[in-house]
């Protein structure tokens, strides 16, 4: 098996265009939530605050491939334009048939099934239908897209698996790079907001619904007075490739992925399982061939719903124990959904170069079902990471934890208090 | 309907779906050739003209021998004059 690094990174987050944008409002402690007055139409749908990417210079995409991406495809093409400029990759990788991508999304563009439906189905009529719509409504769609785009002639991935999808990528992707399959791999997610994607978390009585007025105080991961998620939308990319290759071409080596595993809980469609989630963790583990006192930190999944965040917690406390620093980015960036991971690990893997934990935003007071692990709280804490583990679950009993740690030559950044 | 506001509008849909420069959109460019639209795009151009002209084209055998702008101007002319007659006829 091949070492596989991580040699660039790209996003459009609800932060702002591009990984410093990212970063940089996570360091100063931003919140991305807002309320969202053109949902006050919606019957049903109490959760009115959610968190917008920006869409930025997208008319600069030449036609011909912008024609078929809906708003996520948008996000994914220009994080993955950002990502392979950091790691130095160009027409020559992406032709070669040994780079490909792997971009995953809880479904096709909301905004562009919307717009589908909107038109055909008043009248049943399909004549006014554009030939470009059914392209931004496929399930794949940002990876079809982002391969299209690029002229990547390697594999093109679409794992889909709700809030789950970007770790799964990253996972897929790390597989085909050390199995030797491919040498390169752009992976990560992609989501957009839409009224009818926090409807069918409102549905659940998992949205957050009592901040509609004070949305800056929402989502609140593992506080005592959280009461669900908030979605966002936008897009993370990570280039993943082999160690040699990235030694070779003197590309920047911003962190080494050493574990990877997911796994299904196959107890509930949408209540969260400690055992399944522990199970994950162990498995990451294995395949890493690390101890669990090796992991230095924890980048959380915790979405502030009332029952996956002391899910996890419980998880974390029986793999981990309680000496780990912890926290969730949700607080800052809401729930990218299928982007998450990708824009989270980003973030964490930032920190970790920094030698920092950032905190979880909005966590005041430890709901009791939440106490026992060590909260990264208020500020960034200083830590010394070696190995880096970032937690993923999704509906559907999903669960994904990805290893990750530095190399040699993985650069320390400046630790800017 | 005139033949300059049939051409002003046909111009409108390149520009608007397409996003052609004004200037290339001469009578005698070819759609395909010279515009580089292509078998998806000319989905969008029917699906825009019949918007346009509140004319029914999709199953119109004639739209397959469309290769210039001229072309289309011509066959939305026809279909017109033909819709015109119809009325009058009836």
């Amino acid at each position: 098996m091949r070492r596989v690094v991580i040699t660039g990174a790209g996003a459009v987050s609800p932060l702002g265009v591009g990984v410093p944008a990212l970063v940089g409002g996570v360091e100063a402690g931003r919140g991305a939530t807002r309320r969202m007055e053109s949902w006050d139409g919606f019957k049903g749908l109490r959760s009115r605050v959610a968190a917008l990417a920006p869409l930025e210079n997208e008319r600069a995409i030449p036609r011909r491939y912008r024609r078929t991406m809906g708003r996520m495809s948008l996000f994914a093409y220009q994080a993955a334009v950002e990502a392979m400029a950091e790691a130095g990759l160009g027409s020559a990788d992406t032709a070669s048939g040994r780079m490909g991508c792997a971009v995953g999304s809880t479904m096709g563009s909301a905004i562009s099934l919307n717009r589908a439906f909107e038109a055909m189905i008043p009248n049943r009529d399909l004549s006014e239908l554009s030939s470009t719509l059914f392209f931004q409504c496929v399930s794949h769609t940002a990876a079809m897209n982002v391969g299209q785009a690029l002229g990547l002639g390697g594999c093109v991935f679409a794992p889909s698996a709700a809030c789950a999808s970007a770790l799964q990528a990253i996972g897929l992707g790390f597989d085909l790079v050390r199995s030797g399959r491919q040498d390169v791999m752009l992976c990560g997610g992609a989501e957009e907001v839409h009224a009818t994607v926090t409807g069918s978390f409102d549905l659940l009585y998992a949205a957050s619904t009592r901040y509609n007025d004070a949305p800056e105080r929402t989502p609140r991961p593992f506080d005592a007075d959280r009461d669900g998620l908030v979605c966002g939308e936008g897009s993370g990319i990570l280039v993943l490739e082999s160690l040699d290759r990235a030694r070779r071409r003197g590309a920047p080596i911003l962190a080494e992925v050493l574990g990877f595993h997911t796994c299904g809980g196959g107890d509930h469609v949408s209540e969260s399982n400690r055992k399944a989630m522990a199970d994950c963790m162990r498995g990451a583990l294995a395949d890493a061939g690390l101890d669990a006192g090796r992991v230095d930190a924890i980048n959380a999944h915790a979405t502030a719903t009332l029952q996956g965040d002391g899910e996890e917690v419980a998880a974390i406390r029986e793999v981990f124990g309680g000496a780990v620093p912890t926290s969730s980015l949700k607080g800052h960036l809401t729930h990218t959904l299928g982007a998450s991971a990708a824009l989270e690990l980003i973030v964490a893997l930032a920190g970790m170069r920094r030698g920092r934990v950032y905190p979880t935003r909005n966590l005041e007071r430890v709901a009791p079902e939440c106490e026992g692990i060590l909260h990264v709280r208020d500020a960034p804490a200083p830590v010394d990471i070696r190995v880096l583990a970032k937690n993923s679950f999704a509906f559907g009993g999903i669960c994904a934890v990805l290893l990750c740690g530095r190399t040699e030559e993985t650069p320390a950044e400046a630790r800017t208090a | 309907m005139n033949r300059d506001e049939i051409e002003r509008r046909i111009h409108g849909v390149f520009e608007d779906a397409f996003e052609i420069e004004p200037e290339r959109l001469t009578p005698e460019a070819k759609v395909f050739e010279d515009l580089g639209l292509d078998s998806l795009d000319i989905v969008d151009l029917i699906v825009a003209l019949q918007k346009q002209f509140g004319v029914q084209i999709r199953e119109d055998e004639r739209v397959r021998a469309i290769r210039t702008l001229a072309d289309i101007a011509d066959f939305i002319e026809t279909l017109m004059q033909e819709e015109d007659a119809r009325r009058s006829g009836s």
